[in-house]
């Protein structure tokens, strides 16, 4: 982390972002979460906001217990969430800080009114557009050009695709998992391989 | 065209995780409508969790519980990095299903915040339905109001706060029009007669039952708590 002391106790609201938090290192560890299940990467991430949610929660619990609970639920929604995070659409910071304010207000509901009604994610989505997939799979992927490719596609086709290909689901669970008659999965997924070949085509000749 | 926006503060307050479900949800419905304060809310989130991890990193210079906080905790969060990684599931994130709701005959989407929360039965008083979303929040009601064209609610204040957020339609009251996600938020010190001429959809949150300040109408004060 490039900081120096002085500035920091002197002038810490005027520096910038990126020399108070290393952001494309925790992008780095999140994404390696995202890919490759990478638990060393994710014992990176937890030394890091760990101890900060810690000190956060105990500010709005003041059971310790539940303090550690939001520890514990955050970075557990982390591991398992890691793959809806979107580097292009935020910060790791921002998408950390929202699964933490999540689980802190639905914990917040619970004790105040017994209601485990867990409404915190449809009021701040921690995935954007539903769409789960984002850049998750992508070192099944030859190159960023595949994936900026199928990001261009109409995003019924994107779904599609993506879950065919980087979730592994068979057209079948997809059918299930979008909702979609079966028929209907076929053919987008028929579309846009037929826009997908084409466009590779041009790009790789 | 969007003219009533939250003010900044409960903008924070939401951003913060302050606000009850009732208004949190008041506010992500009007920023699904509303580009400005969408940003706004993306910029202050940004910020907020800049803030929030960074933090400790100053704090370390300055204060020093935070050895003791880590030493504390370091064998608690060793076993709770391992029980975490212990699990191979991911969370997919499901497509957001679409739900509508009828009034009148006619057919709404529903924001899909609501998707989640429980709508009681309909209710009618003249050219208004309302149905109560439970949420629990005490005092807090929270409901969606439609209003039959040519319909209004009479001159009333609030005890308290009203928040009406337009999710369908339009209504104008002595201040104006409102137009289709339009946040419009009053306090005690308001005193209006609002009446759609062409009918709406409206997401109400109100933390007391309004207050009807003219002649006949305040016969109606014991329904007041009905309407919102």
């Amino acid at each position: 982390m490039q900081t120096n002391l002085l500035s920091i106790a002197t002038n810490a609201k005027s520096i910038s972002m990126t020399d108070k938090i290393n952001h494309p290192q925790l992008c780095q560890w999140l994404n390696s979460v995202a890919h490759t299940r990478d638990k060393q990467a994710f014992t990176h991430l937890f030394q890091f906001f760990a101890p900060k949610i810690l000190r956060i929660a105990r500010a709005k619990f003041p059971n310790e217990a539940q303090a550690n609970e939001v520890v514990q639920d955050t970075m557990s929604n982390v591991w398992r969430k890691a793959h809806l995070f979107n580097q292009d659409k935020g910060a790791a910071t921002t998408w950390v800080y929202t699964v933490m304010r999540n689980v802190t207000f639905d914990m917040l509901r619970k004790i105040q009114g017994n209601k485990e009604d867990n409404l915190s994610d449809d009021i701040w989505p921690v995935a954007e557009n539903m769409s789960s997939e984002g850049e998750t799979f992508d070192d099944h992927l030859e190159n960023e050009n595949l994936l900026s490719v199928i990001e261009a596609l109409p995003q019924a086709q994107q779904d599609v695709v993506k879950g065919f290909y980087f979730r592994e689901m068979s057209q079948e669970q997809l059918a299930t998992h979008l909702r979609l008659p079966l028929g209907t999965v076929k053919s987008r997924l028929r579309l846009a391989l037929g826009k997908l070949k084409v466009q590779l085509g041009e790009k790789h000749d | 065209m969007i003219n009533h926006h939250p003010k900044f503060e409960l903008i924070q307050a939401f951003v913060n995780g302050d606000l009850p479900a009732s208004l949190s949800a008041g506010i992500a419905i009007h920023a699904d409508m509303c580009a400005v304060c969408q940003q706004k809310i993306a910029q202050f989130t940004e910020q907020v969790a800049e803030n929030s991890f960074e933090e400790e990193f100053l704090d370390r210079f300055i204060v020093d519980d935070n050895d003791a906080l880590e030493s504390i905790a370091a064998i608690n969060f060793d076993h709770m990095i391992d029980d975490i990684v212990q699990s191979s599931d991911i969370d997919i994130a499901i497509p957001k299903t679409e739900k509508s709701i009828e009034f009148n005959g006619v057919k709404y989407m529903l924001p899909s915040v609501l998707n989640n929360m429980v709508l009681s039965k309909k209710a009618n008083i003249g050219k208004l339905t309302r149905t109560r979303i439970q949420l629990n929040e005490d005092e807090i009601h929270t409901s969606l109001l439609h209003i039959k064209p040519g319909g209004g609610v009479p001159e009333h204040t609030h005890k308290g706060f009203e928040l009406t957020v337009l999710l369908a339609g339009s209504f104008h009251d002595e201040s104006g029009e409102y137009v289709k996600g339009d946040f419009i938020m009053l306090d005690g010190s308001d005193q209006h007669h609002p009446v759609s001429t062409n009918g709406c959809l409206c997401y109400t949150v109100a933390n007391d039952a309004l207050h009807f300040t003219q002649g006949i109408n305040k016969l109606l004060n014991p329904i007041g708590s009905f309407i919102y």
